[in-house]
């Protein structure tokens, strides 16, 4: 755990010992499938396979939760809206005075829905299970260069960093008997202000020492440096990998080569 | 050897009409224990980044004179040479770290410096051994208190296997306990690795068992130099130069101010517990015949 928006959790799972790499591909060519499927049925069963994994995840179902709730929301959100904008096909269920609403676009509203769901999921599964610093190296393995690594991982470590200024800002200004969140929109705006100056002059000299501290430890001394630690594929990753792509072609090629409807 | 050597330096920043150093003459042998005190504005962080090249060579001014570490002229290496000669530490703990792992922080420079990775294994689990974190790996650290944080940042400058330490302010965010873990690990590290260690600080307090030398510092230059005891017989001249003494010499020239018998001559509560007993044990012995 490094900090607020962290959502990852150690634990000793089958999903948590997987190549970062291969958890990217997943999560890659799963989306890709549900984009292809369009039926609600297949799509609610993949919805269901991939909260299969959040269980073998062993997420408690609280963190879980409140991580997706405001998918819920947006899934219900999607439901109810998508057929007052969709307003094609027949037949007609019912009409709101001027809008007709279509037995397809219903259709079509809960199926993006549940689409979204599993994009959410996906995501969840993947930040619960994998830690930023293992996402990192995974990301310079495929081939992002280590400045740009290195400069994501800063700004993760950094994130609860700048937070907790931010927090003791805020209360240094109110001791000052600054009221944050009174008078008008402007006003609270402006009082704002006196929270983001400290705070940039804060990150400023944080980046001027940094700076500084890397170039101390040799920071780009050599072209080929080395790693302590490399993540590396096992068999078992092999195998993930495998299962994941044929998950993906299996359907693929139903659709595309037989012409099942999916 | 000399581990460092400075002739002649003087340094501007930009734009300013004030030398922030100037120095004739500054040496520091090999394996000794150096405290630079000065105030505010006195110069100190200027000198350590003078000592690992990162002024001139980063942050540019106005330069002249002689820079040399263990008899290498530091112009003619690069940062990252230095780096390996002399490692750094700065006052904040919290940017120095920038890494999710401890472990990460002290493999980042013998990683760069492309050092194979069994050894980088080693010299990480001797590192965090040397400041006391020994198995915290894992640990990120944001977690870590502000002694663990200055502790890790010294850590990841060992793992590059410097000769020199030089800590800019390291008790700065610490408690009276952690400054003295600090202070001790960095003089196991002189007496068991033969390191030196050049420390700045405002205060004296706790430095005067561990110094070799303190080095007196005010507007860039240096004012004064010698071994601890000798520049506390009067703590009087510490305070005017801007420099905190240790309390306990200055309990001393408080008691002394009132006592019309020699003047008592303590710096620790050791010595100040030694130098009482003795002196009541006078007296009494004087009542009792
Ligand atoms: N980046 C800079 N630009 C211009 N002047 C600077 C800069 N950094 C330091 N100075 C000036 O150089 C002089 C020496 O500063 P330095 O930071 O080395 O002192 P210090 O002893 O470390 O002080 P402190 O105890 O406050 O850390 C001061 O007069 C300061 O104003
Ligand atoms: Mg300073």
């Amino acid at each position: 755990m490094t900090g607020f928006l962290d959502l990852y959790s150690e634990k000793d799972t089958f999903l948590h010992r997987l190549d970062p790499r291969v958890k990217l591909l997943a999560v890659a060519l799963i989306s890709v499938l549900a984009f292809i499927l369009t039926e609600l049925l297949y799509l609610v069963v993949l919805l269901c396979f991939i909260l299969l994994l959040l269980v073998l995840a062993r997420s408690s179902y609280g963190k879980a939760f409140f991580a997706l709730k405001f998918v819920v929301r947006f899934m219900i959100l999607i439901t109810l809206l998508w057929p007052l904008f969709d307003r094609s096909g027949a037949p007609v269920l019912f009409s709101i005075g001027p809008l007709d609403i279509t037995e397809p676009a219903v259709w079509r509203g809960a199926t993006s829905a549940v689409r979204v769901g599993c994009f959410a999921t996906l995501w969840y599964i993947l930040m619960f299970t994998t830690s930023q610093r293992d996402l990192v190296r995974a990301l310079v393995k495929l081939g992002l260069r280590f400045d740009y690594g290195l400069a994501l991982a800063i700004s993760f470590r950094f994130i609860p960093t700048f937070g907790l200024t931010i927090e003791s800002i805020k209360d240094a200004q109110r001791a000052r008997a600054l009221e944050l969140d009174k008078g008008s929109i402007l006003r609270r705006s402006r009082n704002y202000v006196s929270i983001l100056v400290p705070t940039i002059v804060y990150a400023l000299r944080t980046a001027d020492t940094l700076a500084l501290t890397l170039q101390s430890r040799a920071y780009g001394a050599f072209s080929n440096r080395t790693y302590l630690r490399e993540i590396r594929m096992r068999a078992s990753d092999y195998v993930a990998m495998t299962v994941v792509v044929l998950i993906l072609l299996l359907p693929a090629l139903a659709k595309y080569i037989y012409g099942v409807q999916i | 050897m000399q581990a460092l050597t400075l002739k002649d330096v003087r340094f501007r920043y930009p734009g300013m009409s004030e030398w922030a150093l100037d120095i004739p003459s500054l040496e520091i042998q090999q394996g000794e224990f150096v405290t630079v005190l000065g105030p505010n504005g006195a110069g100190k962080t200027t000198l350590s980044l003078l000592a690992n090249g990162l002024v001139p060579k980063s942050i540019k001014g106005e330069f002249e004179g002689s820079v040399e570490v263990f008899e290498h002229p530091a112009p003619k290496y690069t940062v990252s040479q230095l780096s390996t000669l002399v490692g750094m530490v700065f006052q904040e703990p919290e940017s120095q770290l920038f890494c999710m792992s401890a472990e990460e922080e002290v493999a980042f420079g013998p990683e760069n410096l492309a050092v194979p990775r069994d050894e980088i294994s080693r010299r990480v689990e001797w590192a965090l051994d040397l400041v006391g974190l020994k198995g915290l790996n894992d640990r990120s650290p944001f977690t870590l208190s502000g002694g663990q944080k200055q502790r890790l940042a010294i850590a990841a400058a060992l793992s590059m296997k410097p000769s020199m330490l030089v800590l800019d302010e390291p008790a700065y965010a610490l408690d009276p306990m952690g400054r003295i873990e600090l202070y001790s690990i960095l003089s196991d590290l002189k007496a068991k690795h033969g390191m030196t260690v050049i420390v700045m600080e405002r205060d004296a307090e706790d430095l005067v068992e561990y110094s070799d030398r303190f080095v007196l510092m005010a507007n860039g230059r240096v004012t004064a130099s010698g071994p601890p005891r000798e520049m506390l017989v009067d703590p009087g001249a510490l305070r005017a130069a801007g420099v905190s003494p240790p309390q306990m010499a200055e309990v001393a020239s408080l008691i002394n101010l009132r006592r019309k018998a020699p003047p008592l001559r303590f710096l620790t509560v050791d010595e100040a517990f030694a130098e009482i007993t003795i002196n009541t044990h006078h007296h009494s012995k004087g009542a009792s015949h």
